[in-house]
């Protein structure tokens, strides 16, 4: 799983520093502007400069004087059941039949001997929700206000003292009822399903001769070593090997004079870590600050330190308590980082690496402590508070939160690769501090909200797209934004001109010139070549900005999260929350004017 | 234009007229255009007309005259091409207006997956009506267009004459001041449009004004006080029924026991004034007469659109 830099910003940090206000407001200005615009060109065209202008100034000053303080709830609720009654009619609890047919036939295809089932079948859940519901979403909002027109049902209510809002808002929030309703009973199934799913017993196989040790039945298309303990009390217990994932722990009782070893539930599958992240810093081959390595791969994600060399990779963590970390007995750190070998070299052990924690004064180290690369895995590492280290070069021993966290509670933890001629690459998430778990359910249930704001966004646009556009139309529109919003970064990048090979006009020309992309564009007429970039500059640009003004739908996607067992942080949701609130103001806003100023009689 | 300035404008463009005045329509007009922008119909031309409070309006016209483009511009639900509509004084798309109007359109347009009293209180609460009051009147609705028996149906199973019934509860629902119905008895039974016509009349003595459009002269002639009479879009005649009906170069005389003498007499006389004698017993014209005259007549502008014969 890869988390983006973004998701790791606190919710304050990407409202102010990030810009998260400033860029709401742009996009809303500017669709605002744009909307003006059209809307004085149309009626221009219809009534003439003067006239138009006139009634574009009405519309405004309706909304805001007549409309929006007169809304009222009551109709709104009215408008929304109806939407509501109207889905449950067009027997939409159908999708619910269909969710329900697809977890029952999941077991045959989801392979159980993968090597982390519960990965498996939580994506496999939430993917699927998520489809079903965005499809449920598209088709009831899509089809909902231009069968009324068509049908003329429009006309008994707009001759009631009904607001343009609240047939819009009305609208959405009875069918975000709808799919709230569907979405309550999948996610809830979705855990049933998967709390069974990966749930197993197994039973004691052998006890070896001292009866300290064993191995369990084989179950699951698994089985686990075990070892026994003796305990203070006298008691005896465990826990199993880590198998696919999870242990379970050893139980020993009495019973009647003989000892029973039975084995517990499964443990460690289901998740969910909070991760503290930190910022990524890489210094180069003599100590400076530098920008890391790449070892020749296309995706510019992980940055390489190489092995045996002043190259580190320094992580500085903010906020860093005892009491975020259950009391502070240990300082729990987990790390996956990649291993890139320009040898094989010793393929039992693993390439190396240590670890030092460090105050950012500098005067502060902890000792270094080595570890071995787990690749493809999460190492769990954990730092006991009282470490031998050094101050100002005296070895001495030091306390993690009182010596080497610094007055504002940061800590630095430095990375480097032992081995000569290996390589270790790193992202700015790679390498946490843990502080402690949130329960899975609530997790999932915030990746479920997820799934719940991606349906309230597509049931907002198309809302909107249908006060102006027929049922079909209005679909293919939401759909092409919802499209443009799962494969916004690529669109992104085209249009900002990220990706090599210039804008649209550019590529055409291209094409059949066959030229690569890396190499400019020579036609042998600068003055040429230089219109053409013009061109595509504007294009680019305008393409740009429609596509900020669409909803990044990929980023409300934190199935993930749920999935690889991270916790989605209250930020990551409030700000969502936020945008959906946003983008819900904006699409009524649309849908309002569009509807006001449309001639519902004349369809 | 700041905001404040549009509101004034609007304020002054309403109508200054006494209170009475329910519905104006000064040079009202419409035109259907394409998606093009290119004309299409001319489905009404400069409409001037006056519905005063407390009486009953008739719009009357052939199949495809403009009457329903009247009522929706009337209620906004379409925008005028020229002209303007006012209601209450207030422009005829502003939606407060809707909370003194009940409508029964064209065909009844409701939602057929709702029942009878689901359709009440869903347009009850759109009139921000409390639940309680939403109860009491659509109960008292439902009794007065005799839907009791099929109040727990779903529209769809219900018949024309039904769904015709159920509409006009729901134009009641509100206790409108002004009523609009557009071609109220059309899929009512005889009892059905009888009950229909006497309710209007009802509605009227009770204070409420009425417009409502036909084609069933009988029931206009029956129950309006004033009728419209459009003709390919625009107005052909406008007045007071009784006085429209009026043949005025003709006189009749209703008396009782008049012997043969005494008509020969009166024959006379009529006849050494001058007059002659057409016939001396028969009523003269029927609303159908003065409708199939004015119909007919397809040369436009021939028949100036006569003022109110109040
Ligand atoms: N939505 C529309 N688009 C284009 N033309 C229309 C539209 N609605 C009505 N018309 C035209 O406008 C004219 C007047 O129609 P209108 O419905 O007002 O007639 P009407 O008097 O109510 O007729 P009827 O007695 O049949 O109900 C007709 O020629 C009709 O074809
Ligand atoms: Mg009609």
């Amino acid at each position: 799983m890869r988390i983006e830099p973004e998701q790791m910003w606190s919710y304050f940090e990407w409202l102010f520093y990030h810009y998260g206000l400033l860029q709401g407001v742009l996009v809303a200005v500017a669709l605002a502007a744009l909307g003006f615009i059209a809307c004085y060109l149309i009626s221009m065209a219809r009534y003439g400069p003067g006239e138009g202008f006139y009634h574009v100034t009405r519309v405004i000053y309706e909304l805001l004087a007549r409309d929006l303080p007169r809304t009222s709830m009551r109709r709104i609720y009215a408008l929304g059941r109806l939407a509501f009654q109207e889905a449950i009619r067009r027997r939409v609890l159908v999708v619910m039949a269909v969710f329900i047919v697809g977890v029952l036939f999941a077991g045959w295809f989801l392979d159980p001997s993968s090597d982390n089932v519960a990965r498996l079948y939580i994506s496999f859940v939430m993917t699927g929700t998520s489809y079903l519901v965005l499809l449920l979403g598209l088709f009831l909002s899509c089809f909902s206000l231009p069968a009324d027109i068509k049908s003329k049902t429009i006309q008994t209510i707009t001759t009631k003292p009904v607001r343009c809002t609240e047939i819009v808002i009305g609208r959405i929030l009875g069918f975000t009822a709808v799919g709230t309703l569907l979405l309550a009973g999948m996610a809830f199934l979705s855990y049933q399903f998967v709390s069974r799913g990966i749930n197993h017993e197994h039973e004691v196989k052998d006890m070896a001769s001292d009866g300290m040790s064993g191995t369990t039945s084989y179950d699951a298309k698994h089985q686990h070593q075990f070892e026994l303990i003796e305990n203070e009390d006298g008691s005896m217990g465990g826990t199993t090997d880590e198998q696919k994932g999870h242990r379970h722990e050893v139980v020993v009782r009495d019973v009647d004079g003989q000892r029973v070893v039975t084995l517990g539930k499964p443990e460690g599958l289901l998740g969910a870590r909070i991760p503290v992240f930190g910022s990524l810093q890489i210094t180069d081959r003599s100590g400076n600050v530098g920008s890391g390595l790449n070892v020749g791969y296309e995706s510019e994600y992980q940055k390489y330190i190489e092995g045996n060399s002043l190259m580190s990779a320094i992580w500085t963590f903010d906020g860093v308590y005892p009491g975020r970390f259950g009391g502070g007995d240990s300082l729990p750190l987990e790390l996956s980082l990649k291993a890139f070998r320009t040898y094989k070299g010793d393929i039992v052990t693993g390439v190396q690496g240590e670890i030092i924690l460090k105050n950012p004064d500098g005067r502060v180290e902890s000792e270094r402590r080595g570890f071995v690369v787990k690749e493809f895995a999460v190492d769990h590492i954990e730092i006991p508070r009282k470490i031998s280290g050094s101050r100002d070069g005296q070895p001495v021993e030091v306390d993690i939160f009182d010596d080497l966290v610094s007055e504002d509670g940061q800590l630095q933890v430095v990375v480097r690769c032992k081995d000569n001629g290996q390589y270790f690459g790193m992202a700015q998430p790679d390498l946490y501090l843990r502080a402690g778990d949130s329960t899975f359910g609530w997790n999932m249930f915030k990746g479920f909200l997820g799934i719940w704001m991606q349906m309230v966004l597509v049931i907002c646009l198309g809302v909107m797209f249908s006060t102006f556009l027929s049922g079909p139309v209005a679909m293919v529109a939401t759909m092409t934004c919802l499209m443009l919003g799962f494969f916004g970064n690529l669109a992104l990048d085209v249009a900002t001109g990220d990706l090599p090979g210039g804008g649209p006009i550019e590529s055409l020309i291209r094409m059949p010139l066959q030229t690569g992309a890396m190499v400019d564009l020579d036609l042998g007429n600068e003055v040429l070549e230089t219109v053409i970039k013009g061109a595509d500059q504007g294009i680019m640009y305008t393409l740009v900005s429609v596509f900020q003004a669409i909803p990044r739908f990929g980023q409300f996607n934190t199935a993930d999260f749920v999935a690889y067992g991270f916790n989605i942080s209250g930020g990551l949701v409030a700000r969502h929350l936020t945008m959906t609130l946003a983008y819900f103001l904006l699409t009524s806003l649309i849908a309002y004017f569009f509807l006001k100023t449309r001639e519902l009689a004349a369809a | 234009m700041s905001a404040s300035t549009v509101a004034e404008a609007e304020n002054k463009a309403s109508p200054a007229t006494a209170s009475d005045v329910v519905i104006e329509t000064r040079n009202l007009g419409k035109i259907y255009r394409d998606f093009w922008g290119r004309k299409k119909v001319a489905a009404l031309k400069a409409l001037d007309i006056e519905v005063l409070k407390g009486e009953i309006f008739g719009l009357l016209g052939p199949n495809g005259s403009g009457k329903s483009t009247t009522i929706k511009l009337i209620q906004g639900l379409l925008f005028p091409t020229s002209g303007r509509a006012f209601v209450f004084g207030k422009d005829a798309r502003d939606v407060t207006k809707n909370e003194r109007i009940g409508y029964l359109p064209e065909e009844s347009y409701l939602y057929k997956f709702l029942n009878a009293e689901e359709t009440l209180d869903f347009y009850g609460r759109l009139f921000d009506m409390p639940a309680e009051l939403r109860r009491e009147r659509s109960e008292q609705l439902i009794k007065m267009v005799g839907l009791q028996h099929a109040r727990r149906r779903q529209l769809k199973e219900y018949s024309k004459g039904m769904t015709r019934r159920i509409g006009l509860a729901q134009a009641l629902i509100n206790e409108p001041d002004l009523l609009i119905l557009d071609e109220p008895t059309t899929g009512m039974d005889p009892i059905g449009s009888r009950e229909m016509k006497d309710l209007i009349v009802r509605l009227r003595d009770e204070g409420k004004t009425i417009l409502m459009c036909s084609h069933q002269l009988a029931d206009v002639q029956d129950v309006c006080d004033r009728v419209a009479i459009l003709h390919q879009g625009e107005l052909r005649e406008l007045g007071r029924v009784d006085s429209l009906l009026k043949v005025r170069d003709v006189t009749e005389v209703h008396t009782t026991q008049l012997s043969d003498a005494t008509k020969a007499k009166i024959a006379d006389l009529i006849r050494a004034e001058g007059g002659k004698v057409i016939s001396m017993d028969n009523p003269t014209t029927t609303m159908e007469e003065l409708f199939l005259d004015i119909v007919q007549d397809d040369r436009p502008g021939q028949r100036p659109s006569s003022k109110p014969a109040t």
